[in-house]
């Protein structure tokens, strides 16, 4: 039937119940409606159906053979019936659980699954209580390490093929595979190769036995052990729906929950397996105020010195996208009707026009849902495996629906097998973006774009990474393209506050919900909730704080969540600006960079101990809830700004989280923002000579705090510091593919292994940011991306 | 009924029967000739009126088959020739190519016009190392000729062959599998719908068929379905190339109407029962198809007939067993094929088979116990109709027959505590119902294939 | 050293050219003999290479490799003697030559004799029943074989001189008859 034709709602029975549901709906998933559980192992709603395991059989009135529930579609007046009215189904569900045991290894008492694993529920629910198998077993090697993270037991295996049809259909990471066949067959992996995806976890939780398991989980707890919260994944802006699992204080294990609207089923190995960072031996879990050295007080003690360094001098808030919706809030209202100051910002660099920031801060602009239906998708500058992973694999799901992708950007990213890329030297963004909104060629990857987005019209999407906030005209560009289109727009942040940082007005001149200082109206809706604003005048950003620090134009740097020294593209500068600043309050986990220079520090509860939202890259708020309380004397950022206000002699009204809630739900209601120009002038566009174009971001598995402690993760997915360089410069400027490469800029040098490859536009190197020995923001002076030379270099030098 | 009536192999045993020559001067390319004066679908229409059935094993009718391929999709069609016979006891897609390869180009050809496919495959039996070969020749001969390529006898129509072979796989005669395995994947089944007729290879629509099939369309098409429909039974016309093995005389292919009697085939093409022994078991069309008895040897060698005789006309394969042979073992050994083949992908039949294997071994040694033979029956139940493709309810085959002819035999070896059909007698006597020993080595573990190479 | 010279990557474009366009994974079976014909298995290298060629990960050819017994990916010999014992030669005496051909080549023949002359497999239905017992060496059928008969095959093979087969021409070693199995070496006719 084709999609465009309203096709008639089928009605059938199971189990003498009747339902209704569109045609084409296997007939496991109508029995879900009604509440009726048949068994399977093989099947997933988000897999296609291969009928494998043969555990779902269910009678069907008139037909000689019973029918697998999880291959079948209904039929029109069908008459089901499942295990619980068909003698027959139960009989065949049973001799095939038979089948399944007669090779396992019924080591449940051992096994990671034990206590909720589908096969020992089944087998306890309707199984032969005593094997008639007097044969002997099949024996495999085991456990068999498919990578640092994911160890498999052929042995516990149903060979129900979730894990390879997961990497085949849903992250296209074909690393592992059905190998052999008959009783020989076995999930395996090639020779010398390990299971290198940031997706590989997903296979963990969807195996339905103990086959797959996680290196960081075997043997750890048992179900009954734990304690669990449902929460969202604070490590980027995807927004995984997931639950926790906790023994005795300490995170143990992450799980990804379903939902549809955000991340299917799915999560990223960095969310699943990167759960240690609040653990740290060094958390803060006392306010700390120098004296002779760093020593504990009270909250009461160091907030009093904080307020007396303050009151009636030059202050300015630092942010790092790391603090949940309410905290952000918190910090907005402080900084500007306490202190009285719009010197705060939460963004590491922007260099981007007004136009998108107040869209994204006004309502939710594009959704998963909306990237899953559409009939194009364009990214520009977005790396979104790296990134915002469950995004990329969003994207690929719509590529497989039929979806046109392409990717403008200076590497080729994970999409290459679903996408067309356009390589584009940074800085060059504008140009082609300029390119495929005016230009009338045809048969060029541009022309495509352009053609794919007009035939695509309203369901096409377009989505940028902060990549192009480096380009003044970047963001606003790719928002007029998407307009002229009638596309879809949204920049895509990359941590998981970002969106709610902007949305509260963590920000020089926007306020909450995207209202503009500057604008009278705009203004005095907030006033007309916070009272009037002692400053009207527009803040400093990120860059501008530090270097006002760095000129002693500013006494006191308070940093929550943020470490300047290594998140700000500019090594130098931020080190300067603490040198210079004369008080430094630091807000956060721990010290980290920033002991040397915290003259006072107030501990901050960590994620999984909070309780709050998280407003994704969509705009979409999720409730995170702690699983725990904070670690020692720590609060929540938004109570510890409660308090600072009191001892400024202020008070931001908000005794309890429910009245902050209120307040910030009347401010940040979606609204649609009022008609604005986007013009731009053309300004301030990087001039490259002869040198390269070097660019960087963080790649997901890095030195990034919050992988702190995740030992299994960075040693399955973690990479060492590398340069790439097209092939026609690396021979221009003979520089080898695995040798080592000297890259120079304007502020640093540093030697590193090269990769030639095609994969990175010619004229551009790419370096990651925050590799194990290499901070790339010694390279840089403010922007993500540098005028850099590169030669060779010899092994003595050292990376 | 003239048993001596040879359409398919009427030029076998002659000189210089494989080559283009002797063929065209035989009449051959005559059938190509004239489809390629009628439409696709009088061509689809006269194998129809002809009543040709599937001789792969399923018997569906030919036409019919051909008629679901749709034309109105924008994806081109194609037909692959499925010639991975892998049938234990079937060998007459082999001989037919080996003596006559051209009479099978021929039906190809046709085959391909009628469902205006312009790329045909041929699956070959990778083990075919020689027929292979003599494909290749022949397919270079009909090029040579004008019968493949471009513009086909002046006719505007065009047809490119690709000979692919296949590399050791049972499974890959499944049709879906077949289609996975000529993708490049692992020759596992696949979901139907959508049938291979609608979205067959490379999800475009597909018309695959056995070999013996399509030598038989170059005759129609030359004398007529009405003659064809004559031939045979009304509901089995034409004839069948019966493949005859085990304890006979003359095992060999046998060209017969549909229909004729067992008796016939094996007693008089195949020349009786070796050594003068009495026949105890035979297969009508491979092991797939369940064992029948002397009983049973009047029994019309058609669909029906042997349906109703309780078991499966198939491939026509008459794998004949006589007295001397201990039908336990029989069953053991075609158990353990199918372990061999099955494909892995489901549960009653990669376990199902592994378990029967190793069960049937035991009790075949002596080390049966009596709640065996019970557990054995309903084993081949839980296999029948509930595995993914037909495998698995061809291994039952032999299970519940066996069971059903000899379970006498099965008895004996339990009580007896050995095979009574295997001298000396007396080695392994023991008592009913003792445990077998521990094996003596363990056994080996199935090769972990990742660390093959490491 | 690559398993594919440059000579050989051009035989590897002429398989791949068989496929309609876009269709290039159907080569995968062909390739795979291609790699076999130069190491007289499919070494991991040759996996990795039959990858590169197609757009596939390792582990997606290793599937395919695995799943069919003609694919050989542990050491292989020269001569890969394979024994019908499926039903219509076991009742003709197939088990005796099998045991007869394991008891001269030797334990540890089924994956190869320590000369690395000779690879022992037993085999399922080879479609030859008429002929049966039915042993192949290299792909070339041998009728009618008895224990005597194997012994004598494989003594004049273990000299270097393969006898006729029962039709057809002797294919040569395994590496010779994985070419001719990859389509590289057609009959044409005459």
């Amino acid at each position: 039937m084709s999609p465009s034709e309203p096709a008639e709602a089928v009605t059938l029975t199971i189990d003498g119940k009747e339902v209704t549901v569109p045609p084409g709906t296997l007939i496991i998933r109508a029995a879900e409606q009604l509440g009726i559980e048949i068994p399977r192992f093989c099947d997933h709603p988000l897999l296609e159906p291969i009928g494998a395991c043969r555990q779902c059989y269910v009678e069907v009135e008139g037909q000689r053979k019973l029918f697998t529930s999880c291959t079948t579609t209904v039929a029109q007046g069908m008459a089901v019936h499942s295990q619980n009215t068909s003698e027959e189904a139960r009989t065949a569900q049973v001799a095939n659980l038979e089948f399944l045991l007669l090779n396992h290894p019924l080591d449940c008492p051992i096994c990671d699954r034990g206590g909720e694993c589908p096969l020992q529920d089944q087998a306890l629910e309707f199984g032969p209580g005593e094997s008639r198998y007097r044969e002997p077993k099949r024996v495999f090697a085991k456990p068999l390490p498919l990578s640092p993270l994911v160890a498999l037991d052929r042995e516990r295996c149903v060979l129900c093929a979730r894990c390879t049809r997961f990497c085949d259909q849903i992250s296209g990471d074909r690393f592992i595979e059905l190998f052999a066949r008959g009783a020989g067959e076995q999930v395996a992996i090639a020779a010398g190769e390990d299971f290198r995806s940031p997706f590989s976890g997903n296979t963990i939780q969807i195996c339905p036995v103990g086959a797959l398991t996680a290196t960081p989980y075997r043997f750890v707890a048992r179900p009954f052990d734990l304690s669990t919260v449902d929460t969202v994944c604070s490590h980027c802006s995807a927004g995984c729906n997931v639950r926790l699992d906790m023994r005795r204080g300490e995170i143990v294990r992450v799980l990804a929950r379903d939902n549809r609207d955000v991340n299917d089923a799915w999560t990223c190995d960095k969310g699943r397996f990167a759960f240690r960072f609040a653990d740290g031996g060094d958390r803060l879990t006392t306010p700390l105020i120098r004296e002779r050295g760093l020593e504990p007080a009270s909250f009461a003690e160091v907030l009093g010195r904080v307020a007396e360094w303050s009151r009636g001098r030059r202050v300015a808030f630092l942010t790092g996208g790391r603090l949940m919706d309410e905290d952000y809030f918190a910090l907005s209202k402080l900084a500007r009707t306490v202190f009285g100051t719009n010197d705060l910002d939460h963004r590491r660099n922007f260099h981007g026009g007004m136009a998108e920031e107040t869209e994204a801060a006004a309502a939710m602009r594009v959704t998963y849902q909306d990237v899953e239906r559409a009939g194009a998708i364009l990214l520009v500058d977005l790396d979104a495996e790296q990134e915002v992973p469950i995004l990329h694999l969003r994207i690929r799901k719509a590529a497989a629906r039929g979806a046109d992708v392409f990717v403008i950007h200076p590497r080729r990213t994970r999409l290459w097998d679903v996408a067309e890329h356009v390589a584009c030297r940074p800085g060059q963004e504008a140009s082609v973006l300029e390119e495929v909104l005016e230009g009338s060629d045809r048969g060029s990857p541009l022309a495509r774009i352009r053609a794919a987005l007009r035939q695509a019209a309203t369901s096409a999407v377009v989505l940028a990474g902060a990549g192009l906030a480096e380009h003044p005209l970047g963001p606003d560009l790719a928002l007029r393209l998407a307009g002229k289109f009638g596309a879809r727009f949204a920049m895509v942040p990359r941590r998981a506050g970002d969106r709610g940082a902007l949305r509260a007005g963590v920000h020089p001149t926007l306020l909450p919900g995207g209202r503009r200082l500057s604008v009278d109206a705009e203004r005095a809706e907030v006033e007309a909730v916070w009272g009037s604003l002692p400053n009207t005048s527009a803040g400093r950003n990120t860059r501008q704080i530090l270097e006002a620090c760095a000129g002693r134009q500013l006494d006191v740097l308070v940093m929550v969540g943020v470490d300047p020294l290594r998140d700000f593209p500019d090594a130098a500068l931020a080190l300067r600006a603490l040198d210079n600043v004369p008080y430094k309050v630091v807000q956060a986990l721990d010290l980290g960079n920033l002991r040397p220079f915290a003259d006072a520090a107030l501990p901050a509860a960590a994620s999984m101990e909070k309780d709050g939202h998280l407003t994704d890259w969509e705009g979409r708020a999720q409730r995170i809830r702690p699983i725990r309380p904070p670690a020692g004397l720590s609060r929540p950022d938004w109570e510890i700004f409660g308090t600072l206000a009191l001892a400024m002699g202020g008070d931001l009204g908000f005794e309890t989280l429910d009245r902050l809630r209120q307040e910030m739900a009347g401010l940040l209601e979606p609204r649609e923002p009022a008609e604005r120009s986007t013009a731009w002038v053309d300004t301030d566009r990087p001039q490259w000579l002869d040198d390269l174009t070097l660019f960087t971001y963080p790649l997901l598995v890095d030195e990034g705090r919050l992988s702190q402690g995740a030992t299994e993760l960075k040693a399955a997915l973690e990479e060492e510091p590398f340069l790439e360089v097209h092939p026609d410069d690396a021979e221009k400027r003979k520089v080898v593919d695995g040798g080592l490469a000297r890259v120079r800029t304007d502020a640093g040098e540093v030697v590193l292994p090269v990769r030639v490859t095609e994969g990175v536009a010619q004229g551009a190197m790419f370096v990651p940011f925050n590799q194990p020995g290499l901070a790339a923001n010694t390279l840089l002076s403010g922007r993500f991306t540098a005028a850099a030379t590169v030669e060779p270099a010899d092994p003595g030098d050292g990376a | 009924m003239s048993q001596d009536l040879r359409i398919l192999t009427a030029w076998w045993g002659e000189p210089g029967t494989v080559w283009i020559t002797r063929y065209i001067q035989t009449g051959g390319y005559k059938g190509l000739r004239k489809a390629l004066t009628m439409t696709p679908q009088e061509v689809i229409d006269e194998v129809k009126a002809s009543g040709l059935r599937g001789r792969g094993g399923a018997g569906f009718p030919t036409g019919v088959k051909w008629s679901f391929v749709p034309q109105d999709t924008g994806k081109p069609t194609y037909l692959v020739a499925n010639f991975d016979e892998s049938e234990p006891g079937t060998y007459n897609n082999r001989e037919l190519v080996e003596r006559d390869p051209h009479q099978f180009l021929e039906g190809v050809i046709i085959a391909s016009y009628a469902v205006q496919c312009h790329t045909a495959f041929i699956y070959t039996r990778g083990e075919f190392l020689f027929p292979g070969r003599v494909l290749e020749r022949a397919i270079a001969e009909a090029h040579d000729a004008g019968f493949l390529g471009k513009d086909i006898l002046k006719s505007g129509y065009q047809l490119d062959l690709v000979l692919h072979r296949g590399a050791g796989a049972y499974i890959c005669g499944e049709e879906t599998a077949l289609l996975s395995s000529l993708e490049g994947y692992r020759g596992q089944p696949r979901l139907r719908p959508p049938f291979p007729a609608v979205e067959g290879l490379y999800a475009s629509p597909t018309a695959i068929n056995n070999v013996e099939t399509l030598c038989n369309v170059p005759h129609i098409l030359v004398n007529g379905a009405k003659w064809f429909a004559g031939i045979g039974t009304e509901k089995s016309p034409g004839t069948k190339i019966f493949s005859v093995s085990g304890k006979v005389n003359l095992p060999g292919n046998f060209e017969a109407p549909m229909g004729t009697p067992a008796r016939v085939v094996i007693e008089e093409m195949a020349g009786g029962i070796l050594d003068g022994k009495r026949l105890k078991a035979w297969t009508p069309g491979g092991s797939s198809t369940p064992f029948l008895t002397e009983e049973h040897l009047d029994v019309g060698l058609d669909f029906e007939s042997i349906a109703e005789a309780g078991s499966l006309l198939g491939t026509g394969a008459l794998m004949v067993t006589d007295e001397r042979d201990c039908m336990v073992r029989v069953c053991q050994r075609l158990l353990q094929f199918y372990a061999h083949e099955s494909c892995g992908k489901c549960t009653p039949c990669r376990e199902g088979t592994w378990w029967v294997t190793r069960m049937l071994a035991r009790v075949e040694e002596g080390f049966g116990r009596p709640e065996d033979l019970p557990l054995l029956g309903e084993i081949g139940d839980n296999i029948l109709f509930k595995a993914f493709c037909a495998l698995a309810d061809g291994a039952v085959s032999p299970i519940t027959s066996t069971l059903k002819y000899f379970r006498d035999e099965y008895e004996e070896h339990i009580r007896l505590g050995l095979c009574p059909f295997t001298e000396p007698r007396a080695q392994r006597l023991r008592a009913v119902g003792e445990p077998p020993p521990e094996p003596s080595e363990p056994e080996p573990a199935p090769i972990p294939l990742s660390e093959i190479l490491r | 050293m690559p398993v594919l010279s440059a000579e050989l990557r051009a035989d590897a474009e002429r398989i791949l050219a068989r496929y309609p366009d876009g269709r290039e994974r159907s080569a995968i079976m062909p390739l795979l003999y291609l790699v076999q014909s130069v190491e007289g298995r499919v070494t991991r290298e040759g996996l990795k290479e039959v990858a590169d060629l197609l757009g596939l990960k390792t582990a997606e050819v290793e599937a395919v490799a695995s799943f069919y017994t003609m694919l050989r990916l542990r050491p292989t010999g020269r001569y890969v003697v394979s024994v019908c014992t499926n039903l219509a030669c076991a009742l003709r005496g197939a088990t005796e030559v099998y045991a007869k051909a394991r008891e001269v080549l030797g334990p540890g023949s089924e994956d190869v004799t320590e000369d690395g002359s000779f690879t022992l497999h037993e085999e399922e239905c080879l479609g030859a029943c008429d002929a049966a017992p039915v042993v192949q060496v290299n792909f070339a059928n041998y009728d009618r074989t008895t224990p005597e008969g194997i012994v004598a095959l494989i003594d004049a093979l273990g000299r270097g001189e393969p006898p006729a087969p029962s039709r057809g021409a002797f294919p040569g070693e395994f590496t010779k008859a994985s070419r001719i199995l990859a389509g590289l070496e057609p009959e044409t006719g005459r």
